[in-house]
């Protein structure tokens, strides 16, 4: 079982159940607590058996619970009743959909390309050259060609550039062994494809949690579909993070070689799957950049980027409710 | 309709009051809150709690309304919430006077403080609350100004991001 802050991962099977005020985890070689006071999230990555008494227990503090099938695959979510209710910005945020939604899904893509190119420009400096024309397309182009669409199809269209052309060069960074032809998704079909998944799926359940925390409606999102999947502002709220949070943690992980695809992808599955080694190393590299801290220039205090992550719902909401520009994180500006 | 703790964070804190008002109540992880939380849980132990019309009295005897808070931080803002419970309980022909009893002194020299008002000062708290509810029904909440009590308030970061 891992822990890292207030988030638990359990990859063992097991049975969680109540006593007293801690939630215990019984498995083959004995107990665990987990106490209360500094849980907020539950992963499981394996078959557990868990009651409606723990159940309550968790929507009475508030834990939510992301569930994983045997292929990593996401199977759902356990989203107590919400505590944090506001009708008045439940049909700000359906106005905002209706009138606004440019104003919120431009600044995220414009956000994505800024992100990228935050991240790329580290391996420009250290020789990579070839980078160049996209990097100057991400800073010069993409800004310019978001705010001249006039619907979303159009900004989709070119979300869609900015990560094919992000793709591409992986051949530069990677190693040949996790050498990318083409996003795959569900099931994924190569290494790399599955890290991008894997990492993608965690963020995106990351937001969740996040959003979980503020009286945003979960389903009423703006760059993507409101009908995508069931909690689709969490898609929306974790684009600009992927390049800072996911695809940094992949790059670190393989160039650094802490995760290879002998060792830590499951042959049987053509290497297209994490094994459960591969999996808990990429998931402690995954939360040791999240809860690292920055000092963020508006608020003028530390700042993990997990609350980063609660901070644009802060963001969105102030937008919707009071009209301020939503301008989604940066890690340049570190905002 | 008006409440003990909207009067009171309306003196605490205009932005704050508009905001908690319409149910935008951030979540606190601060530990203050969590023990004024205990607090009152333990002191309302075995007692019932004396609610009506939106007012929720600590404790009322022969003589007073009491209002215990954890501290003397905000003692302008205590002294606005306990005033609002004798107004409501004057109209309703139940005179008493206030009693406030914080259990740190942090400010002030005393930890307990009582209060009266007369009737031209319950008049004039009247006028006051109808201000209020007014100022509720704005469509927006105003903004921020920054001052030293919001680097500990829940809404920090909401407020100035």
């Amino acid at each position: 079982m891992g822990k890292s802050s207030d988030t638990r991962y359990i990859f063992s099977t097991g049975d969680l159940y109540q006593k007293d005020f801690s939630i215990v985890f019984r498995k083959e070689d004995g107990n665990f607590y987990l106490p209360i006071k500094d849980t907020r999230e539950l992963y499981c990555f394996n078959e557990i058996t868990l009651s409606t008494k723990l159940l309550q227990l968790l929507a009475k503090v508030g834990i939510v619970v992301h569930f994983f099938g045997y292929y990593e695959n996401y199977i759902g979510t356990f989203y107590p009743k919400e505590q944090l209710l506001s009708g008045r910005l439940t049909v700000a945020q359906a106005l905002a959909y209706e009138q606004n939604r440019l104003k919120i899904a431009g600044p995220i893509v414009k956000g994505i390309a800024k992100n990228i190119h935050f991240v790329l420009y580290h391996y420009y400096r250290h020789g990579k050259s070839e980078l160049k024309d996209y990097l100057d397309w991400l800073r010069k182009d993409v800004s310019r060609l978001a705010d001249a669409v006039g619907d979303i199809k159009q900004l989709l269209r070119i979300e869609g550039e900015i990560w094919a052309r992000f793709y591409q060069t992986f051949r530069l960074i990677l190693p040949e062994s996790f050498a990318m032809n083409k996003r795959v998704k569900r099931p994924p079909d190569n290494p790399i494809n599955a890290l991008i998944s894997f990492g993608n799926t965690l963020l995106y359940t990351k937001t969740i949690t996040e959003i979980y925390h503020t009286h945003l409606n979960q389903t009423i999102s703006f760059l993507h579909e409101p009908a995508e999947r069931r909690f689709s502002l969490s898609l929306d709220l974790s684009e600009v993070f992927k390049p800072v949070l996911v695809y940094k943690t992949i790059f670190d992980c393989v160039n650094n070689r802490k995760i290879t695809v002998e060792k830590h992808f499951d042959k049987k599955l053509n290497y297209a799957l994490l094994n459960e080694i591969g999996r808990k190393t990429f998931i402690e590299a995954f939360e040791e950049r999240l809860n690292q801290t920055f000092e963020h220039q508006t608020l003028k205090r530390r700042c993990s980027y997990k609350q980063a992550i609660r901070l644009d719902g802060y963001k969105l909401i102030k937008h919707i409710l009071e009209g301020k520009n939503f301008v989604p994180f940066c890690m340049e500006d570190k905002k | 309709m008006l409440t003990g703790t909207v009067v009171n964070y309306y003196t605490h804190c205009q932005r704050q009051c508009w905001l908690f008002y319409h149910n935008l109540n951030l979540e606190d992880n601060s530990e203050d809150v969590r023990i004024g939380k205990v607090l009152h849980e333990l002191k309302k132990q075995g007692k019932e709690e004396i609610a009506l019309d939106g007012i929720k009295l600590d404790k009322l005897t022969a003589e007073y309304v009491t209002e215990i808070k954890k501290s003397d931080a905000d003692l302008a803002a205590a002294k606005a919430q306990l005033e609002f419970y004798l107004v409501v309980l004057h109209d309703k022909g139940i005179i008493r006077k206030g009693r406030l009893e914080c259990l740190e002194k942090n400010k002030q020299s005393k930890s307990v403080h009582t209060l009266m008002l007369t009737e031209g000062e319950i008049e004039e708290r009247k006028v006051q609350y109808r201000q209020i509810e007014e100022f509720l029904n704005r469509e927006l909440p105003p903004p921020p100004i920054r001052k030293p009590i919001c680097k500990k308030c829940a809404y920090y970061e909401y407020c100035f991001i």
